[in-house]
């Protein structure tokens, strides 16, 4: 199989996708949703399989090839994480953002020739990248709770249930975040030597899961509730910084992590 | 607030004390500081480093016999361990938004860099910050241990790891050797250079039999002939050449890519063709059309190198196309590794791919960047790190630890209020 059969392979299984994400607030039985998140995976994992035989290696090389990773990553681990959690918005959301992946693939397919530096080409890079990306999304839905419960708690009346998904989203953005990390410690491990070398980049994940670690364990007691409350939006500026922001910070010239 | 019915420093202690507590040993991190200087790492090298770990292993013990101490329930608690964490995060802050220099100029003598604030990680004030938080997440293991409870799995591994990924990282970071060696093709090397550019012996040679590189195809660009300037000069555009796709456009040009010779040599009568040789270099024959004048121009374009000119394209006056230079896309050394007690091995070293040779890591590590693939040498980093090993563990049950969140969330129940 080749690049040029894609299309046969993306189109349903962003068919399947995008009505799973569509159809899960609308029909009651859920068997429907599996079968097509299951279908969409399924399909797509066949084009993987099909391009690693076809061209006798693993497609790990190209931006378009990674692309391929993330899509099917984070369809995966989005159905998982919802068959667990039961949020619908999740896999409504990590759906919509494989599909993006797979429309870049077809509109801008950088699938021949890529600059990727050599220090890139590495088996982490996917997914370090995608289980990034799940972070971001879940930290990002506690950042929006937090807003609902900071207006509740100066009305004296804190939710609990809404704590309670705060907790539980911050805890599987936070594990997701770590794993993050740590994939990125051994790939640097392998790459320059060093697992943690205070790169501006590192330095700032360090600054982000701190942030959300005095979150979690302030959250063990029921004390300075806004100040506590207040770290999820704070943390998520934190994390945006360590995403977007470090690029242009003065401390960052000279970064490896930085890509021009 | 809890806190007001009691006076400060009377036990049970909480925020106040902690923060008041972290400031003072920051302060005194910064006396040291002005007076000694710097944390000096070296003085924790092998054998110091086993001696203060296996110190503070017993120190752990020991004073877990006084877990029902209130002292004990504090240093080991969370208003505690949140204020740490509060404080790393402010060193790390000021980590993260200052460049931080490898070596500081003897005449600065401002205060910021005084107090340690160029080299944050090597400052007393994070050592003793990073040292607290090793003893006090050390005393709540114990602690925890003492009353082990199986379905606590989560929680052990999550500051059981951590904890040991910040003893090794933190006492191994003295034995950490990082030295980098050049080899020149051809030749034996067991000379390296240190960070301080000293020369030393290492007990490990290594022959490079062949250093080589591929690159991707580079790009063109229009750039003002007299200032070299790239266009448009706002916002400079490049076409990457691909010979699948070999339309593309910049500012007010078509640019065709006609032809690509990725190893090419020039003809005298200035056109190129293909020769696999080492002072090739890319050349691509290029067809420029200005989209207001119809103006076309057509001739060949190449970057050059050490062995060869450049060659541009002229459109106007005022314009030409050029290639840029292209980019590596892998570097390999084909290297024969020796150590002194006879051993020998064979290795195609590559960047994400190091050799491991007794306690030795051998990355590719550079090349001369001005010659690229014509580069007669290679720089390889040789990396000694015994610590490793217990890193990697504290990564792995961190790892799991961070799983066991995924899955199972906060399922904890919390008392109303913990003062209790
Ligand atoms: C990756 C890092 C960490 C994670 C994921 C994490 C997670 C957690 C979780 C989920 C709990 C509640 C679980 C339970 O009580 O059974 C907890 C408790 C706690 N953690 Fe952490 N933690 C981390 C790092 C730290 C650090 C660095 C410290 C101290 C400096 C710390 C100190 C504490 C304390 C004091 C408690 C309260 C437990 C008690 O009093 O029994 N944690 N942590």
């Amino acid at each position: 199989m080749t690049w040029s059969e894609y299309l046969w392979f993306a189109i349903p299984a962003m068919i399947c996708w995008l009505a799973a994400a569509a159809l899960i607030y609308k029909v009651k039985k859920q068997i429907i949703i599996d079968i097509l998140m299951i279908a969409g995976i399924a399909i797509f994992a066949a084009f993987i399989v099909g391009l690693w035989i076809g061209q006798e290696r693993p497609p790990l090389r190209t931006m378009g090839e990674t692309r391929l990773w993330y899509s099917f990553f984070l369809s995966t681990i989005g159905f998982l994480t919802y068959k667990h959690w039961k949020y619908k918005w999740l896999l409504s959301f990590s759906g919509v953002i494989a599909c993006v992946f797979v429309c870049v693939n077809i509109f801008k397919p950088e699938i021949h020739s890529t600059n990727l530096m050599p220090a890139l080409q590495s088996y982490w890079f996917v997914p370090h990248v995608t289980v990034y990306i799940l972070s971001y999304a879940m930290l990002g839905a506690a950042t929006i709770a937090a807003f609902i419960q900071l207006t509740k708690i100066k009305k004296g009346s804190p939710d609990e249930e809404l704590y309670k998904f705060m907790d539980n989203i911050v805890y599987v953005g936070f594990g997701f975040l770590i794993l993050g990390m740590l994939m990125g410690a051994v790939w640097a491990k392998e790459a320059w030597g060093h697992y943690w070398s205070w790169d501006p980049k590192e330095t700032w994940a360090f600054i982000t899961s701190a942030a959300y670690l005095i979150y979690i364990h302030m959250r063990l007691q029921n004390n300075h509730q806004k100040f506590t409350v207040w770290m999820l939006p704070i943390a998520f500026v934190l994390l945006m910084i360590t995403w977007i922001g470090v690029n242009y910070l003065p401390a960052a010239q000279g970064s490896i992590h930085v890509y021009s | 607030m809890e806190d007001n019915k009691r006076k400060m420093w009377q036990f049970p202690w909480r925020y106040k004390e902690s923060i008041a507590l972290v400031g003072g040993i920051i302060v005194i991190g910064f006396i040291l500081q002005l007076t000694v200087g710097k944390f000096n790492f070296f003085l924790l090298s092998s054998p110091v480093n086993l001696i203060v770990g296996a110190a503070i292993i017993l120190f752990l013990i020991a004073f877990s016999f006084k877990r029902k101490n209130v002292f004990y329930q504090w240093f080991s608690g969370v208003p505690f361990s949140v204020t740490l964490i509060t404080a790393m995060l402010l060193l790390a802050l000021i980590l993260g938004l200052t460049p931080q220099l490898i070596k500081t100029n003897p005449h600065d003598n401002d205060i910021f860099t005084q107090l340690g604030f160029r080299q944050v990680t090597s400052s007393w004030s994070f050592v003793l910050v990073y040292f607290l938080t090793l003893l006090s997440l050390g005393s709540l293991i114990a602690r925890r241990l003492v009353a082990f409870k199986k379905k606590d799995y989560a929680f052990y591994m999550n500051h059981i790891g951590l904890w040991i990924l910040l003893f090794a990282a933190g006492l191994g970071s003295a034995d950490m050797k990082r030295y980098v060696m050049h080899v020149y093709e051809g030749e034996v090397e067991w000379r390296v250079f240190s960070d301080n550019e000293d020369v030393l012996e290492l007990p490990i040679a290594i022959q490079l039999n062949d250093f080589y590189m591929e690159e991707y195809p580079p790009k063109l660009a229009v750039i003002n002939r007299e200032s070299g300037t790239p266009q448009p000069e706002a916002k400079p555009e490049y076409v990457q050449i691909d010979e699948k796709r070999p339309h593309g456009n910049i500012d007010q040009w078509d640019i065709t890519l006609e032809k690509y010779i990725h190893d090419a040599v020039r003809n005298s009568d200035s056109t190129y063709q293909e020769v696999h040789m080492p002072g090739a270099s890319p050349a691509a024959l290029v067809k420029a059309t200005n989209k207001t004048t119809g103006e076309m121009s057509t001739g060949w374009v190449c970057c050059g190198n050490t062995a060869q000119l450049y060659m541009t394209l002229n459109l106007d006056s005022t314009f030409c196309v050029v290639m840029t230079q292209p980019e590596p896309k892998r570097f390999v050394s084909d290297i024969d590794v020796f150590t002194e007690d006879g051993k020998e091995e064979k290795a195609i070293l590559e960047v994400n791919k190091p050799l491991k040779i007794d306690n030795w890591v051998i990355y590719q590590y550079g090349y001369d960047n001005q010659a690229g693939k014509m580069s007669n040498y290679s720089s390889m980093e040789l990396v000694y790190d015994p610590w490793i090993y217990p890193v990697y563990l504290g990564i792995i049950l961190l790892a799991i630890g961070s799983i066991c969140l995924l899955w199972s969330g906060n399922k904890k129940t919390k008392k109303e209020n913990d003062l209790e």
